[in-house]
């Protein structure tokens, strides 16, 4: 033995009976297996088709408010002691609509508020200018000198509410810093303990 | 005579030893696909893939791993295949020169995506702009390697073949200083480095930035990444009556920092940037790292539809070590150069032209495509236009966004 | 100066697991004139012992009463049998070849332990996780001493009363004196000295993996290199202390660590020093101190002045 086997089955090498020799199943045990088999075939086609039957809203996946904005610093407006105004502009991308609801900032001594008042409604894919004002509460704790200031905006979509800081670079850090210097009289620096408010 | 075998088998013990050594930095890249003929592109990766940082570098490799693939399956440059080359630099910058080096002589590499050390890119920029070779870094933070080392007074561009995707420490530290300010009502710091180029840099513009903000500076200290015993830097924490910590430095010793100043009884939290933004931070750390913060670039991954897909399919790709803090950039790094690369080979009549390298580097100054992390382009210094950073906090085991800011530089 | 106390436990703490690893160092190098450069890996290893008991031997939820005994015993083990692996294959050879030789094979037997951890033990390529010590931190005073730092506490002490004892009353011990003062006399007087040779490497070994499972519980995390620059502080311990006395040892690992503390702690009050105060130029201090300390007592501070036996 070589371990090769029969080249070819001779007489007498069938290891068993060859499949023609076998009796073949009766035709009964062949129907009750198809039977079955059908009934199965046809239910899988028919949940294949009813899990991926074109459904009326497999709804695109919104994208998130702060993904769709850009906000650019544009100018400073004016300045009146405590009180200082800007224009930034608000680009949103084509897609859902967006609603702005609130316009803040996040330094103590001061407060923020825009002009449209928020909420607001921006049109998909347009862009508008908005005009921040800003009232000095506290001179002593405004920052006169931040490194990266921001302006923190609420956006509204149908998909998501968020809040987002916007870093508005070193145009907007030279501006703040100067004009927060005028708006609370950079010669004669108020007092801290004794805040003045103003309402202009 | 027997002197003379003793010197064999001293030499064969040392030649062994070397061999292992080598074995750390060999290539263990598996290539991106099988090659469907045409011309074959390789994308070269650079990242630490084994020692304390390997974490992020693995999550990197597979990235950028992941984008050749799928940039192989939709043919996305025609009659181009692209693999993958991965280099382990260990985080030691004189292995990222070496591979860097190695990827100038294969000449069928375009693109290098990497490194994650910022160091490491100082050793690496010149050799591979020498070659005209484009270098996206998924990871790089520091301003300098863009801007110039005078970066805060005058900026200049330093490689033309550099570019980075991730967010400069120019924008990371004052953002996490705002935060700590503002937000978290932190007014006492102690700042901790590890003294390395990414870890000092990061603490130098958080400290600034914190500074001009009002709050005050108790104690600096820097710290040396080699040790694991901070005990005494702890005590000192403890004793300066601080009320947050930042460390500018990575994960490995961010998390055994925190569990020791906790552990020295100041339970305050400790604040740091993308380098510890890694599951292994607190890991490390155990449960004294609940409520420590990290800032980290690029929006929360939750918020991008196409961080969404890109996480899907990383899962889907069965890849055994997650894709990390800087996957989504690895990713859009590794495209970036695929986007160049096939306008230059679109450009060229469908063939890569001899001057390749030259003209990818050229494209990729002009890209711009939907990515994982959102648009990507690059600005005139190379780096990402798109600029966005999330504060990360440590909660429950894992990072919770606590909230993003958007950088608009115009 | 409320914080000195803290800052002097915290340089102890240190210092005593210098300390430890230190006596291997120093019993090698007195008995056969070898710097046995491998000794901080022999250290890691025996960290990776411990944790292999931990996690791959012990069911989970051990009992830390239970388990830590027995995971001294794995690291003691592994530490050992490398040890005296390494003095059988790797020294022993080289016993009578020049200097050089052994110190370079101990320069590469270091880096194939290394490499070999890093390639065989599973995930061990980053740093891996070690079991805590359950409970909080005992406060004395103003002073805290962590859950993880009371075993080397206990541990430290303890091993060198061990040490004492076997070195200066039991017949080997006084064996392993003879061999160090004058080897061949020792073995003319029937001393084994080769026996005695792999005891002292043993020895070694035991207190270093008793240093390795303190260093676990300390810091939480072992990794394939924490035998490197922790090999070379407690190699400064045993100069500094005087090679060759295991006392020495321990005092040398213990003024290593109060120095590193405190040169953390204070060195930056000094006026025009605050640059170089940091904890990383700890590491500078404690080589100045270690030269000063050699200039004034080249033989090291429990050191006794031996003639250079060539």
């Amino acid at each position: 033995m070589t371990g090769i086997g029969p080249l070819e089955p001779g007489e007498g090498t069938w290891a068993r009976e060859p499949a023609e020799a076998r009796p073949a199943p009766r035709p009964w045990r062949r129907r009750t297996l198809l039977i079955p088999a059908t009934a199965c075939a046809v239910l899988a086609a028919g949940a294949a088709l009813w899990i991926t039957r074109p459904r009326p809203a497999p709804p695109p996946e919104l994208p998130f408010p702060a993904q769709t904005v850009t906000v650019t610093f544009l100018v400073g407006r004016s300045t009146a002691p405590h009180r200082l105004a800007f224009d930034v502009r608000l680009a949103v991308e084509p897609g859902p609509p967006l609603t702005v609801t609130r316009v803040s900032q996040p330094y103590a001594g001061m407060s923020a508020e825009s002009e449209p008042r928020a909420p607001f409604r921006t049109a998909a894919g347009s862009s508008r200018v908005i005009t921040v004002t800003m009232r000095v509460t506290e001179c002593g704790r405004v920052p006169k000198n931040a490194a990266l200031p921001f302006l923190e905006v609420t956006l509204r979509n149908a998909r998501a509410i968020q809040t987002q800081s916007f870093i508005l670079g070193p145009r907007y850090t030279r501006y703040l810093s100067r004009a927060l210097g005028e708006a609370c009289g950079e010669s004669t620096p108020s007092s801290p303990k004794h805040p003045r408010r103003l309402n202009s | 005579m027997r002197q003379r075998s003793l010197i064999a088998i001293t030499a064969a013990l040392s030649a062994g030893a070397l061999t292992l050594t080598a074995c750390g930095s060999r290539d263990s890249g598996d290539n991106g696909s099988d090659a469907k003929g045409g011309t074959t592109v390789t994308i070269g990766i650079d990242a630490p893939l084994t020692g304390d940082l390997s974490a992020l570098g693995l999550g990197i490799k597979n990235s950028v791993d992941l984008a050749v693939k799928n940039a192989n399956k939709k043919e996305y440059v025609k009659g181009v295949t692209f693999k993958v080359e991965a280099k382990d630099d260990q985080g030691q910058p004189s292995s990222g020169q070496q591979n860097s080096t190695a990827f100038v002589t294969d000449k069928s590499v375009l693109g290098v995506v990497g490194p994650l050390n910022s160091s490491v890119a100082e050793s690496m920029q010149k050799v591979l702009d020498d070659a005209k070779l484009a270098q996206v870094s998924p990871a790089n933070t520091g301003p300098g390697l863009t801007q110039g080392p005078d970066w805060q007074k005058k900026k200049v561009r330093q490689y033309k073949s550099y570019f980075r995707t991730a967010t400069t420490d120019a924008i990371q530290g004052p953002y996490a200083a705002e935060y700590v300010f503002n937000k978290a009502k932190k007014k006492k710091v102690f700042v901790i480095d590890d003294k390395k180029t990414y870890g000092a840099g990061l603490a130098a513009t958080f400290t600034d930035a914190f500074k001009k903000l009002g709050g005050k500076v108790v104690g600096t200290e820097h710290i040396n990444p080699d040790t694991k015993d901070f005990s005494a830097v702890a005590t000192k924490v403890k004793n300066s009556g601080a009320d947050v910590v930042y460390y500018g430095g990575e994960y490995p010793q961010a998390g055994p920092l925190t569990k020791q100043i906790k552990a020295a009884g100041a339970k305050v939290p400790l604040v740091g940037g993308d380098g510890i933004k890694d599951d292994t931070f607190f890991k490390l750390g155990g449960p004294a790292a609940t409520g420590d913060y990290a800032t980290s670039v690029g929006a929360p991954v939750e918020t991008l539809p196409s961080a969404k897909q890109f996480v899907a399919d990383y899962k889907a790709a069965g890849y055994k070590e997650a894709y990390a803090a800087y996957g989504g950039y690895s990713y859009d790094s590794a495209w970036s150069i695929i986007e160049a690369i096939k306008k230059v080979v679109d450009d060229n009549d469908g063939k890569v032209p001899s001057d390749a390298r030259a003209k990818v580097t050229a494209a990729l100054q002009n890209v711009s495509f939907d990515g994982v992390t959102g648009k990507v382009s690059f600005d005139e210094y190379g780096d990402a236009t798109n600029k966005q950073l999330t504060v990360y906090s440590v909660k429950d085991g894992a990072w919770k966004a606590v909230e993003s800011g958007t950088y608009n530089g115009s | 100066m409320n914080e000195l106390p803290q800052q002097l436990v915290n340089g102890l703490l240190l210092g005593s697991m210098y300390g430890l690893v230190a006596i291997g160092y120093t019993m090698v190098y007195g008995i056969v004139q070898l710097i046995n450069f491998a000794h901080g890996e022999i250290f890691m290893t025996g960290a990776f012992g411990a944790l292999t008991v931990y996690v791959y031997i012990l069911p989970d939820g051990t009992s830390m009463w239970i388990a830590l005994p027995l995971m001294l015993v794995g690291a003691i083990v592994v530490a050992v049998t490398v040890a005296v692996g390494a003095e059988r294959f790797a020294y022993r050879p080289l016993r009578s070849a020049p200097r050089l030789a052994p110190l370079i094979t101990a320069i590469g037997l270091s880096l194939a332990l290394q490499q070999a951890v890093w390639a065989w033990y599973p995930e061990a390529k980053s740093a891996r996780t070690f079991p805590s010590i359950p409970g909080g931190p005992f406060e004395i005073g103003n002073v805290t001493i962590q859950t993880g730092d009371v075993f080397l506490v206990a541990a430290a002490p303890l091993s060198m009363a061990v040490l004492a004892y076997f070195v200066m009353r039991t017949r080997t011990g006084r064996g392993m004196q003879a061999t160090a003062q004058d080897p061949d006399t020792a073995k003319l007087m029937g001393v084994n000295t080769d026996r005695i040779i792999v005891i002292a490497f043993a020895l070694g070994a035991a207190f270093a993996a008793v240093g390795s499972v303190a260093y676990g519980f300390k810091y939480g995390q072992i990794d394939f290199r924490m035998g490197f620059i922790l090999g070379l502080k407690a190699f400064t311990a045993a100069v500094l202390g005087g090679i060759g006395n295991i006392y020495g040892a321990m005092l040398g690992g213990l003024v290593l660590g109060v120095a590193e503390a405190l040169s953390t702690a204070y060195i930056a009050d000094i006026p025009g020093m605050d640059k170089f105060g940091s904890q990383s130029w700890a590491d500078v201090w404690a080589f100045v101190l270690l030269i000063l300390v050699l200039l004034l007592r080249p033989q090291g501070l429990l050191g006794e002045r031996v003639a250079d036996r060539a």
